[in-house]
């Protein structure tokens, strides 16, 4: 292992508080640190302990050095367990700001912007290629894999280091993707978390998992999407018409059906109007369609392949019977009604956030009709799949009425109305999101006998809540930043660096070398995914597929960005072969190339002479 | 003769209950950590007492850790004066050390802990280490030292064990990228999770300080790590040239290295198993830390001190080491448990 650690320089010290770092590396390192350009992806909790060591290692510390810290989240309670730059009169504010304000005071030379934009594919005229290209590493602190995928394209795409690192509960770990010496992030991952089938969860459960993962979907398409669905039609009637009849299917009719639910037939004026919409949602999810589901399967009932229909893990479920001195059941009305309130804007009594004789009387105020199952109702089984929405012939016909209906009640609403969509926030105790999500999901528990669960924990599951502590964080970016180290420095070799495992909790501490990238071979070729394929020269599409040839590849798909420049299936892009590159990608695909863009990358779809695809790098045009 | 002043703080509202729940701001705070500890674990840590010794990197990542878990009190004893070189791995010293006038480590630092947590009693503790007796230490369920001398050390341990009550005795050292715990938890017995089973009972008998310092070197296994000895070898020489923990240079190689072959005789160990360039690498650092080495060491030491507060998890037992040369955190047993002899 080469000797970044381990060993003395002997270099006198300078009588900064860098010395104990001087007299190891020497100032000439030193230097480099305090020059960094380090883009940090995240500023919650690894982020804080992050921004604390760089700042007390000088990384980014001069003019010339800078550190971008990006995050779209506002800080709240639950942060402050952890994220210890912020304070309780924080919450509220954006977390890359104040992380990046406090960690300023504990070395005022950091040299810091943060900025509150989500690093995803609709940033990158914020993080554009200019500010990638400047970069010296990218140092992973967030919370969710999707994110961290994006971030491994890019750095993959503009061959930059980066440190990632995460936790999970008492576990953490860190990962180094070096450009050509590691694979990259996005090589190796965990399998994908089993989702339940969409059936399972709209008709048979059997965990409580499914109930809270329906309840969940429910609050969202109830107080959210519908909602914001309405105030789309309100805000621009004829565009949202035009795009439904457009689209023409079974999705399109749901969401206007619901819209039209929402603004005529169960419109909400009076908080008792409000009452009486949650009241009937209880008989229809809890009982209505329990009988209907019970009265198309009945108990007895068989698959065609002549096996019980009812057999496990489907669970036989039971209507509820509702009662208003059942306190879980009024709890769950006087939620949901109270939310329902807020998006129509209607004022809400003191009385309803007590469950008292008075919300007792106004829930049993509400006429419930009695319900009749129908034949010939269809309830999707097929655990394959994706939507319950089930297609009829004649869609556009019905689309067509329901716009109609749409644009008569729009008429009748009052000048300004609009409604207030409800976003889940799960960790503000008094809001009653999780009243309600619980709830449902409880309700729901009960009709197929599933043990019910507490607040606390329909909370964890309904919220994908990630257990954490600040042990763990503050380890990982402990060992991180000692890679940051020889990132800096240049020039290790990947034995020196090390990937890291521990968990605090049994303890284990396992460390690895990172693994080398996957070589793919083609005849006396062979390359990475960090690897790219030049050509210099204005040349057109009919000059690269040769290009290819010789390599004994057949390209047979060229597209640069989203943008397809040509495909050899297609007869009419024959007339484009013998066009420049560049020229098809400005003109054809539309795409931007700037003056002081010298090259375009293209992704080529290939085949060998078997007929075998090969992947090949991204090729890099050079045309000017 | 020397008083010995210490200020302590009363617990507000009275020590709670195990039947008391957490109150709905402590749920709310402490909501992630509870659903990795539980609520029981919390309600533990929220009456445990925790006293460091000798603030540095190191045991400032420690309490952060700690304070922010929602320990019942964190006292710090430390009088020494802040000076510019403590900016170098002490994040919370502010930058302007000199301008702020003279207080003491334990005074530059105590505020910041308390905005972590200002449900957590956060106080300096005036006084010496090497003056902390038995009464002193009844106040407390965790003691942590570090940047003490060895003699400092086995007092605070030896007082620690004397006691009926449990309290657990914690020594830290960091050194350049490399770093020592040591733990004694006495006698500690603490449900086990089983993989797929119920959780068992265990009991861990720990050996003081002394004790396991003083194991013969030629009684230790042959892959015992490098970093135990030499940390040995400089404890050795600090104590015969009566030198502060830490003061040490480069100058002092020579002197040490004889009383590595001193030491090595004496215990038929070879030299060649404590080489030359760690006791370079050691005595050149001193008291100086690498900022994430700190947060390492840190984390580590917080979850062990949490562990041992909640009784839940398997502690280390009683030696952990990390060193950034080869990146490897090790576990050692010393005195080696004896291993069980089955019929």
């Amino acid at each position: 292992m080469a000797a970044m650690f381990g060993g003395i320089v002997g270099q006198e010290p300078e009588n900064t508080r860098y010395d104990a770092q001087i007299s190891v590396f020497g100032s000439k390192l030193q230097n480099k640190l305090e020059q960094a350009k380090i883009f940090m992806v995240g500023s919650g909790a690894l982020g804080c302990e992050f921004l604390k060591n760089l700042a007390l290692m000088g990384i980014s510390c001069s003019q010339n050095g800078k550190l971008t810290v990006t995050d779209d989240d506002v800080i709240e309670k639950s942060n402050l367990s952890r994220q210890f730059l912020f304070r309780d009169w924080n919450i509220g504010q954006p977390k890359s700001t104040v992380a990046a304000t406090a960690a300023m005071a504990i070395n005022p030379k950091l040299h810091v912007e943060a900025l509150q934009n989500r690093a995803s594919p609709e940033t990158e005229n914020v993080f554009n290629d200019a500010f990638w290209e400047n970069l010296d590493a990218v140092v992973n602190a967030l919370d969710n894999v999707t994110a961290r995928m994006y971030i491994d394209s890019r750095c993959v795409y503009f061959q930059k280091p980066l440190l990632e690192s995460g936790t999970l509960g008492a576990k953490c770990n860190a990962q180094m993707v070096i450009p050509h010496l590691t694979e990259n992030y996005g090589a190796s991952r965990d399998p994908p978390e089993k989702q339940a089938p969409m059936c399972t969860v709209h008709s048979f459960p059997h965990n409580i998992d499914h109930c809270l993962t329906w309840a969940r979907s429910e609050f969202e398409g109830l107080l959210e999407k519908t909602p914001t669905e309405v105030n789309g039609f309100l805000s621009n009637p004829s565009v949202y018409v035009a795009a439904a009849r457009t689209a023409g299917d079974a999705q399109a009719r749901d969401q206007l059906e619901r819209v039209i639910e929402c603004l005529h037939g169960d419109k909400c004026e009076t908080f008792q109007d409000c009452i009486t919409w949650a009241r009937l949602k209880f008989e229809d999810y809890f009982s209505n369609r329990v009988k209907q589901l019970t009265y198309t399967f009945p108990e007895d009932s068989m698959t065609s392949s002549g096996a019980p229909f009812w057999s496990a893990p489907k669970r036989f479920p039971r209507p509820l019977e509702f009662s208003s001195t059942d306190p879980s059941q009024l709890n769950f009305i006087l939620a949901a009604s109270i939310l329902r309130a807020e998006t129509f804007g209607i004022p809400i009594p003191d009385w309803a956030k007590t469950r008292n004789k008075v919300a007792a009387e106004a829930v049993d105020k509400v006429i419930v009709p009695e319900f009749q199952p129908k034949q010939g109702v269809k309830i999707v089984t097929d655990e394959k799949a994706t939507s319950i929405s089930s297609a009829s012939v004649d869609d556009a016909g019905v689309i067509e009425e329901l716009i109609t209906k749409l644009e008569q009640i729009s008429k009748t609403l009052p000048p300004g109305f609009h409604m207030n969509p409800i976003q889940f926030e799960k960790d503000d105790d008094t809001n009653f999101h999780m009243d309600v999500i619980a709830g449902f999901a409880n309700m729901r528990a009960r009709n197929y006998s599933i043990p019910e669960v507490d607040k606390l924990k329909a909370k964890f599951i309904a919220g994908r809540i990630i257990p954490a502590i600040a042990t763990a964080t503050a380890m990982a970016t402990g060992l991180v930043c000692l890679e940051l180290y020889k990132v800096l420095a240049g020039g290790h070799k990947v034995e020196d660096y090390r990937n890291t495992f521990a968990n605090l909790a049994i303890p284990l501490f396992s460390i690895a070398e990172p693994v080398p990238p996957k070589t793919i071979k083609h005849k006396d070729l062979s390359w990475t995914v960090w690897d790219r394929w030049t050509v210099t020269g204005n040349i057109t599409l009919r000059e690269l597929l040769e290009w290819l040839k010789e390599k004994g590849l057949n390209a047979y798909s060229i597209s640069c960005g989203t943008s397809l420049l040509y495909n050899s299936m297609f007869p009419r892009h024959k007339e484009r072969l013998d066009r420049k590159v560049a020229d098809v990608a400005r003109e054809v695909a539309k795409m931007e190339v700037p003056s002081y863009r010298r090259h375009l990358d293209v992704v080529v779809a290939c085949e060998d002479d078997d007929d075998n695809d090969v992947d090949i790098p991204l090729v890099s045009v050079y045309f000017r | 003769r020397i008083r010995l002043r210490i200020r302590v703080f009363r617990a507000m509202g009275g020590d709670r209950g195990t039947e008391e729940e957490l109150t709905a701001q402590e749920t709310a705070l402490y909501d992630r950590q509870i659903r990795v500890w539980g609520v029981d674990a919390q309600k533990r840590l929220s009456k445990a007492h925790v006293l460091v010794c000798g603030v540095n990197g190191t045991t400032i990542e420690f309490c952060k850790n700690i304070v922010l878990a929602g320990v019942g009190s964190l006292s710090l004893m430390d009088d020494h004066i802040v000076t510019e070189d403590d900016l170098s791995a002490n994040f919370l010293i502010p930058h302007d050390v000199c301008m702020h006038g003279v207080s003491s480590r334990a005074e530059a630092c105590c505020e910041s802990l308390k905005d972590f947590n200002p449900m957590v009693r956060v106080a300096v503790a005036i006084g010496d280490p090497s003056l902390i007796d038995e009464g002193f230490v009844d106040r407390f369920d965790i003691i942590v030292v570090s940047c003490a001398s060895l003699k400092t050390k086995l007092f605070i341990n030896d007082n620690c064990r004397k006691r009926s009550k449990h309290i657990a005795f914690y020594s830290v050292e960091c050194k350049d990228s490399c770093g020592e715990i040591f733990v004694d938890l006495q006698n500690h017995s603490y449900l086990q999770k089983k993989p797929g089973g119920e959780p068992e009972q265990q009991e861990l008998t720990y050996a003081s300080l002394q004790e396991a310092i003083s194991v013969p070197w030629k009684n230790l296994p042959k892959k015992t790590t490098k970093l135990y000895y030499a940390m040995r070898v400089l404890e050795s020489y600090e104590l015969s040239e009566g030198r502060e923990p830490g003061e040490t240079t480069l100058s002092d190689l020579p002197a040490v290295l004889a009383q590595r072959k001193d030491m090595c005789d004496r215990m038929s160990l070879s030299e060649s198993q404590i080489p030359t360039a760690l006791l370079e690498r050691l005595l050149a650092a001193g008291k100086k830390e690498h900022p994430p080495v700190c947060a390492i060491l840190g984390g580590i030491l917080g979850q062990e001190v949490i562990k041992s507060i909640s009784c839940k998890g398997d502690p280390i037992k009683n030696f952990f080491y990390y060193d950034a040369a080869d990146g490897k955190g090790i576990m050692e047993d010393i005195p080696p448990t004896p291993v069980e002899q089955f019929a």
